[in-house]
This record gives structure tokens, sequence and C-alpha cells, in this order.
């Protein structure tokens, strides 16, 4: 059976997708990054590889996303390489044809993707400042030792929600803390945090722009029950999740590596699972002495091959590989 | 006699003025290279906190600047360049910050730029400055006219289509080849010491060329359009580079074969707050992305964003254009049981 294999490197979790020609899931992985992109990569490959009986599947295209992507595709060889964006907007239309708005939590992003007629016409990121995402969530999640999976259900069971400042992470916490010493219950509190990232994410990531339904909450943080309430109360709207919300990125990489393989390139360049696996990847970092910049290049080999450079601002080094590889392709 | 010029702020706007005018009064011009990783470092450890990156990085030219053997060091008090406008104030306190955070500075030639109220008192400061070199009046009268007319044959090639920085390059008499043509047109906006700096701006002309867009610039738009789409906001902008990037805006957003339009916005800077969301509420249905920069090197941010914005604009077209009825397809199919064309 043909199918076809997205990858989505976060910051905090790698997520794996493999659909099958008419986009069914047939598998669907999701894992802490722990820091370590070529780890993830690696370990989630292994994963895959024993649930599924990879003689019977024929990977015909791979797609990665994130903001490892280059990194992945390198290790694996991928025919589309797609921002983030795009991969949740295709994804979310592939749920939901008719879909306006996506909402969109990561690890370090939050994201909102309007769309028309299934394509997006707008979006917007948080700019400067990384509260209210996932990374502070576990955070916060850590520091009143709850485990981040109970954390949307807690905070679900609020009376009362407290009044936490969203503007900025730190004020959140301080506040947090503040009213935790006044003796206010735990979900309340909770509850307070997820109305004040969802008053957040409204006024900053959301400032000016028109939600409209169908909206459609997706990424990690969608597990969680409290901020989706707090969003559906704050906008008034019904937020739709969908069955895959955690790794709808993934998924939007495997659809855009379906429509490359059928519409552009027919073969892919997938070095295979066992090539993935078992080679042993290196990294090395240096500072480039060759002009003032001082850029800090990584090298990623494989062995005695080196398989890319980046870092460079001048192109230096990233070029010198691209030219042999070309040369390759040739021969 | 040798004169140092930071290669920060103004530079991008003047530089040629100033070069040609030192150096008809017979003084050498020292410059620093483009800002760079060490330039950067230099500049945040001597600048104060509080101040926005173009500036720090303007401390960091001058930290590079000063080991060298010089007689002077060239930092003009900006105030305003032209009637009832005005420049940051923050480029007003430049002479004195700078000043107040190196111990071992040459003496400073930081002539008042205030052509506010009247121009009366610039010619005097010119004169000023001039006067450090030679007494002769005239002499620096006419360097100071050869100045403005290099000016202006550097204005010009920007609005050919080179970027400021490569103007500068042809200016001083490099070839360059004219930026190719892509099958996107972005207009850029944003103060042009950040814009059209690599490293503050993290290359985001390059890296727009490089995923095929025609990059359309405040510099390369003709004046008298900027000035009147600006004259219709119902308050005067009396910032002379906010103005121009709004008027700028509103001109791009009239045409129709511009697919999109950045702006590019130094964190902490209180002009671009205001300005950003100004253009922003003038957009209607014009794709606009503001992007925000400050210290960071990690590309990854601003690669998402561009490479998100070049494909919402060409899937955005892809989909105007099938709905449009050029295959006769979608006509036929809207009405149904009437004959195709």
């Amino acid at each position: 059976m043909n199918c076809y294999l997205g990858i989505d490197i976060g910051s905090v979790s790698s997520n794996f997708v493999l659909i099958d020609e008419k986009g069914r899931v047939l598998l669907d992985l999701y894992m802490r990054t722990h820091g370590n992109p070529i780890r993830a990569v690696q370990e989630g490959l292994a994963l895959l590889q024993e649930k599924v009986d990879v003689k019977e599947l024929v990977i015909s295209g791979v797609g990665t996303t994130g903001s490892g992507r280059y990194l992945a595709a390198v290790l694996t060889g991928a025919d589309v390489v797609k921002n983030e964006i795009t991969a949740h907007a295709v994804a979310a239309a592939f749920y939901y044809p008719h879909v306006r708005t996506v909402i969109e939590i990561g690890g370090q992003d939050s994201k909102m993707i309007l769309l028309k007629n299934g394509i997006v016409y707008d979006f917007a990121m948080n700019t400067v400042c990384a509260a209210g995402t996932g990374s502070f969530l576990d955070q916060q999640a850590a520091r009143l030792q709850i485990p981040i999976e109970q954390f949307g259900g807690l905070a679900a069971h609020a009376q009362q929600p407290v009044r936490i400042a969203g503007r900025c992470g730190v004020f959140a916490e301080s506040d947090m803390i503040h009213k935790q010493q006044m003796g206010y219950p735990t979900e309340d509190i909770l509850m307070g945090l997820c109305e004040a990232l969802v008053r957040n994410y409204l006024n900053n990531v959301g400032k000016g722009k028109k939600i409209e339904e169908p909206i459609v909450f997706q990424g990690g943080v969608a597990a969680n029950q409290g901020l989706h309430q707090a969003f559906e109360r704050n906008l008034g709207m019904k937020i739709n999740i969908p069955p895959y919300y955690a790794v709808m990125g993934a998924m939007g990489a495997a659809l855009l590596a379906r429509e490359h393989i059928e519409n552009v390139r027919h073969s892919t360049q997938f070095k295979g699972f066992d090539f993935i696996v078992d080679s042993d990847f290196q990294t090395q970092s240096f500072e480039c002495k060759s002009c003032p910049n001082l850029c800090e290049v990584v090298s990623i080999r494989c062995g005695d091959q080196i398989l890319a450079y980046w870092g460079d601002r001048c192109k230096r080094w990233e070029s010198s590989i691209k030219m042999k590889h070309s040369r390759l392709k040739v021969i | 006699m040798r004169v140092g010029i930071p290669q920060g702020l103004f530079y991008v706007y003047y530089y040629p003025l100033w070069k040609t005018f030192f150096t008809d009064l017979g003084v050498e011009v020292l410059s620093t290279p483009p800002s760079n990783r060490k330039i950067i470092d230099q500049g945040i450890a001597h600048a104060v906190d509080e101040t926005c990156f173009p500036v720090k990085v303007y401390f960091g030219h001058i930290a590079e600047l000063c080991q060298e053997e010089m007689d002077y060091l060239f930092v003009p008090r900006f105030v305003s360049v032209e009637r009832k406008h005005y420049i940051c104030p923050k480029f007003m306190g430049v002479p004195d910050m700078v000043r107040a955070s190196f111990t071992k500075l040459p003496p400073l030639l930081s002539p008042l730029v205030d052509l506010s109220r009247t121009d009366k008192h610039w010619r005097k400061e010119i004169m000023k400055v001039g006067r450090h070199f030679t007494w002769r009046g005239k002499k620096i009268e006419q360097a100071y006219q050869h100045g403005m007319e290099e000016l202006e044959r550097f204005r010009q090639l920007t609005r050919q289509g080179y970027s400021p920085p490569e103007a500068l390059l042809v200016w001083e008499g490099k070839k360059l080849p004219l930026p190719g043509k892509g099958d996107l047109n972005i207009g850029v906006l944003g103060h042009g010491y950040a814009l059209y700096d690599e490293a503050i701006s993290m290359g985001l002309i390059k890296r727009l060329r490089e995923m095929e867009c025609n990059v359309y610039m405040v510099e390369m738009i003709e004046k008298s359009y900027i000035e009147s789409r600006a004259a219709t906001l119902p308050k005067r902008v009396f910032w002379t580079l906010g103005r121009k990037i709004a008027g700028s805006a509103l001109y791009l957003h009239q045409q129709t074969d511009i697919d999109g339009l950045i702006y590019l916005a130094c964190f902490g800077c209180g002009p671009d707050s205001l300005i950003g969301d100004l253009v922003k509420r003038n957009m209607q249905d014009k794709p606009y992305m503001m992007l925000t920069v400050d210290e960071h090197s990690g590309e990854a941010g601003i690669n998402t964003r561009l490479e998100a914005f070049c494909d919402m604009l060409r899937r955005r077209r892809i989909n105007s254009e099938s709905n449009l009825p050029t295959y006769g397809q979608l006509l036929y199919s809207l009405q149904g049981s009437v004959e195709g064309p």
C-alpha cells in the first residue's frame, strides 16, 4: 500500500503521521523533542517501524514541517519542506473544508490562520513574546506539580476563575503565586490562567482579525479542556477540535507531500527507515572566521559524509554542499 | 586629516552627501563595514539598555571606528530634515549618549540638523563643520553643493530598483546588476536604518528576493505620490520617516499588482508601534504582515513567517485566478444550462 509520511519537528513535541492515498490516518505519533531533534526523528521512525509492518507499506512521499523542518528534511530525504502555517491550514481544511479560523497553539508559537474557500488569506503569529504557549503552561504545571495531562481537566472544574494578568508570562506567574498564597483553590487559579491566556491570544495574535465560524482549535495545547472552554466562553462561538489535533502539522505535511508527489514529482527521495534509524548522525558547530560576522555554522554529518551546513549568512558553507549534491544527481 | 563616519542610522540615507563634502574639503573619510556580529556585541555593551536596536548597533560602529586613528568623529544631531516634520527624538540625543558612553573619543563633529522652522541655522552649521578644515567659505559651500548633487545621483539609483545599500555600492563605482524578476510583488516598509541593515532586518530583502519576490521600497516610489496619499490621513504624521512609510503604504495599497506588504518594526520603537498600526488599519483586504526584530539571531522565526506569507500570496492567486471565468469553465458550471462559450 502506498502511504505518505508527515513529520513535524517542533520546539516541544515531534509528531509523525502516516496517511494512505485517501488521506486516512494509518498511524500517528506524538512525542517530546527533548531538545534533540535528530534523536526525535530517529526514535519516531523506529517506533513507526515497530508499530506497522513496513514491508507492506511503501512510503511514497515525505513532508516535513515545524521549526526543525530543514533538519528533518536532511535526515529523511523529504520531498516537501513547508512552514507550519501552510501545513496547519491544509490539515484543518482537509477535515473541515469550510473552516474560516484556525487557532493553533504549540510549544513556542501561537498562530491564528484565517481561511476562505480552503485557502489561507490572512494569518498572524505571536510576536516577540511566547507567553500563553505550551511551554509556559508546561512550566506552570511543573511548578504546581500537576501533570500537564491533568491541567485542563482540573481547570475545567473551577467554580470561579481568578483574575490573572495575561499580558506577560512573568506578570502572570507573579499573579498566580500571589493568588495561591492568598488561599484561592488551585483549579480556580488554573482556570484563571486559561482565561488570561485566551485574552492574551485574542488581543495579541488576533488583534484586528475578524474571527468567523467554523473555528478549529489544534496543536498540542488543544488537549487542554480549560482553554477550550475559555475560548468558547470568550468568543461565544463553537470551537471544533479535530480528531488528530495534536499532530495536525504533521498531517498537513503528509497531505502536502501527497499533493507534491501526485502533481509534480512522481518518486520520493525518502532514504528508508533502516538508513535513518541505524545511521549515526553527528552535528558539529563552529564559528566561521572568514569574516567579522562570526556566523555560528552547524554541520550535520553521517559518518564521513556531510549532509548539510547552515547558519552562515553568506551561504559559503551551505552552497558548497548543494553543489556536490547536484553533481551527484547528474551522475 | 581623517574623519570617521559610523555606518549606522542615517548613513544609509545621507552617506553620499557626507562623503563628498568631506572629500572635497581634502579630508579622508573612514567608515566601518556593514554591521556584523562583533559590531553588534560591542554596541550592546556600550549603549544604554532602553534604546532601540539600531541605535545600539550604531554604538557598535563607533566602538569599531574608535580602534582607528582619526581627528574627528562625525555624529550629526538630527532633529528635523524638513519643515514642521521631525526625526525620532532618540536621534536628538545620540551625540550626548555617545559622549556619555565612551571614555576615549576623538572630538565629535555634531552639526545640529534642524530644518523644522528655517534653514538659516543649517547654513551656519555647515560652515562650522567646514571651518575645521578650511577657512574659505566658498569652498565649503561648493563642497556642500557637490554633496547634494551626489546625493541626488544616489537617490536616482534607488529609484531604479536598487536597495539603498546596493545603490551605495553602485554610487561608489561598483557594478551590480539590477535585482532579477520574481512572480510576487511585495512592498517592504520600515525605518531605513533597520530595514536596509542586513544584520538588523535579518536580511529581509535578500530573503524575499531568494523567494522570487520583487521588492518595492519607499525610495522607489515617486515622491508626489507618497505626499498626496499621506495628506489624506486625518491627522498629519509629524515624523518624516513615518509619513513616508504611511504615504507609501497607502499608495502601494491602491496598486492592484502589489500582492502584499511587509512592515519591519523594531522592538521598542515608538513611531513603529503607531505607524505600523496606522498602516494595518488602512490595509483592508491587502495582505499585510508586521515583523518585529530585536537582538535575536535565530532565523526560524523570520523564515517561517516569510515562507508562510509568500505561500499564502501564491495560493491566494491560484484561487482568485480559478474564480475568474478566463477559461470559460467556471462561467459554464455556474450558469448550468447556458451553452459554454
